[in-house]
C-alpha cells in the first residue's frame, strides 16, 4: 500500500508542484526527490539536528515532518542561502573560523545559526549554546562554531 | 516507508469522526512524538489526521477565564507568550526545556500531555497551576483537571473519538512565583531524569514531580508539611516526597538517584519560590 498526494510549495524561492508519498518524511523527500543533498540524515529521531531546514521561516527537524505537510508552505534548505553564487555571511564565517572537521553537521548548524541571528541580532555565548543545542557535532568543533556564529552576527 | 493514509482535516468534526469510526487513527499536531513512535513501532497508524492548521486549535489568548492554549500551539509560542511569562512562568520554563529549538517549533503542549510520558516537562508545571484540559469529541465537550488527566505511562483519560482541544490556565492566577527544575543527563535536549515544578500561591506552595512514578504526581506530603504543619526545615519537608513517588531504575537514572534528586530539586524549588 502506498498513497500519493499532490502538493505545492516553495523551495529556495522556486514554486514547485509534486506528487509525494504520504509515508515519506520531509527529509527523505528533500534528498531523494528534490535531490538537495545538503540536508543530512543523521539520527532520524530529532536529536542530532543534521536535517534542520527552515519551514515558513522557522527551523525544524525535517526527519520529524511528513513531506505532505509542506503543502502551501515555504521551504528553505542550505542550498537556498547563496545569493548570485555568493555564500552568505554565516557560511563565510564557518569557513573563516574552520568551524567544522568532517562537515556533516554543518548544514544543520548553519540553518539553526541563521534562525538564531534572525531573532537575536547580537547573541551571547549562552544564546548560541542554547540555539545550537539541538545540533550535534561529533568532531567537537563547538568552540569554532560558536566563534563563527559570533563573527557572522557582527557582519 | 511507513504505510498509512493521510487526511488533512478541514474541521474538528472531521477529525473526531475519523477517530471515532476508524481504528488505529492518530492525530498529528507537532508530530515529534508521533513520527518517532511510528518509526520505532510504538504506534501502528493506519490513518493520520492532520489537525495542526485548524484555526480553532491555533488559539493562544488570554480571556476572562484565563489563558487558553489551543492544541496546535507550539512550545516555542508558549514559552514566549507574555501572559504566560507574567502569570505562569513555571510553564514557560517547562516548555522551554523540551527538546531543542527546532523541536519546540513543532511540538505542542497538547501533544506533550497526550503522549503522557511520566517525564513530560509541561505536565508538572500544569499541575501546580491547576490547569484544566478541554476535551472535545463526537459525544460533546468535557473538562478534566490536569491532576486527573494521566492514567499511566503513555495513557490518559481520552476515550475513542476524543481530542484535546485546549488547555486552560485558569484565573485567578497564582500571585507568587514558580519554577521548573530539571535533572537530565545532558544540559539540553534530553528527557528529564527528574523534573520538579514548584509554584507559590500566597504563602502556600504546590509541588509536582515528573519521571518518578507511573504518571507525573503532586508531592502532597511535602505540600501538607509546609502549608499546614508549618514545617520550616525544608530538607525534612522535601524528604517526605518519598511517600508520594515510586521511581524506577532505567537508562536515565537509578531508583535511588531519582529519590535523591527529587528531594534536592523540591527543596531548591521551595527555597526559590519562598525566597528562603
Amino acid at each position: 500500500m502506498s498513497e500519493k498526494m499532490a502538493i505545492s510549495f516553495t523551495v529556495n524561492g522556486n514554486r514547485e508542484t509534486r506528487e509525494v508519498e504520504v509515508g515519506h518524511t520531509l527529509l527523505k523527500f528533500i534528498r531523494d526527490e528534490l535531490h538537495l543533498t545538503g540536508t543530512k540524515s543523521g539520527c532520524e529521531i530529532g536529536e542530532c539536528g543534521a536535517c534542520t531546514v527552515m519551514l515558513d521561516g522557522k527551523p525544524v527537524n525535517s526527519c520529524l515532518v511528513l513531506a505532505v505537510e509542506i503543502d502551501g508552505k515555504e521551504l528553505l534548505t542550505i542550498e537556498g542561502l547563496t545569493e548570485n553564487g555568493e555564500l552568505d555571511r554565516i557560511q563565510k564565517a564557518f569557513i573563516d573560523h574552520a568551524a567544522f572537521q568532517c562537515g556533516y553537521c554543518t548544514p544543520g548548524m548553519i540553518m539553526s545559526a541563521r534562525a538564531l541571528l534572525e531573532r537575536t541580532a547580537n547573541p551571547t555565548d549562552e544564546d548560541i549554546n542554547q540555539a545550537l543545542s539541538g545540533n550535534l557535532c561529533r568532531c567537537g568543533a563547538y568552540q569554532e562554531i560558536r566563534e563563527a556564529v559570533k563573527a557572522a552576527s557582527k557582519k | 516507508m511507513l504505510n498509512y493514509s493521510y487526511v488533512k482535516c478541514k474541521d474538528l468534526t472531521q477529525a473526531y469522526d475519523l477517530l471515532e469510526k476508524e481504528e488505529q487513527v492518530y492525530p498529528l499536531a507537532g508530530g515529534t512524538d508521533l513520527i518517532v513512535g511510528m518509526r520505532g513501532g510504538k504506534f501502528a497508524a493506519k490513518i493520520i489526521v492532520d489537525i495542526k492548521d485548524l484555526p480553532e486549535l491555533k488559539i493562544l489568548e488570554e480571556n476572562d477565564q484565563g489563558i487558553v492554549i489551543g492544541a496546535a500551539v507550539t512550545l516555542n509560542e508558549i514559552a514566549t507568550f507574555k501572559p504566560i511569562i507574567d502569570h505562569a512562568l513555571v510553564l514557560a520554563e517547562g516548555a522551554h526545556t523540551v527538546g531543542s529549538y527546532p523541536i519546540r517549533n513543532r511540538a505542542t503542549l497538547a501533544g506533550n500531555i497526550c503522549n503522557a510520558s511520566p517525564a513530560a516537562d509541561t505536565a508538572a508545571p500544569l499541575m501546580v497551576l491547576n490547569a484544566q484540559v478541554k476535551i472535545t469529541g463526537s459525544h460533546g465537550k468535557r473538562t478534566v483537571p490536569i491532576n486527573e488527566f494521566f492514567v499511566g505511562p503513555g495513557q490518559n483519560v481520552l476515550k475513542k473519538g476524543e481530542l484535546v482541544e485546549s488547555v486552560l490556565i485558569p484565573r485567578p492566577y497564582p500571585n507568587g512565583t514558580g519554577v521548573y527544575l530539571k535533572a537530565s543527563r545532558t544540559g539540553s535536549v534530553d528527557l528529564a531524569t527528574v523534573g520538579v515544578a514548584v509554584q507559590s500561591w500566597d504563602n502556600k506552595v504546590q509541588v509536582a514531580v515528573g519521571a518518578v512514578a507511573a504518571t507525573p504526581v503532586r508531592a502532597i506530603s511535602v505540600e501538607k508539611a509546609v502549608n499546614e504543619n508549618g514545617e520550616k526545615d525544608l530538607v525534612r519537608a522535601a524528604s517526605l516526597a518519598r511517600d508520594d513517588i515510586s521511581p524506577i531504575t532505567d537508562l536515565r537514572g537509578s531508583r535511588e538517584y531519582r529519590y535523591h534528586m527529587a528531594e534536592v530539586l523540591i527543596r531548591r524549588g521551595i527555597e526559590k519560590v519562598m525566597e528562603v
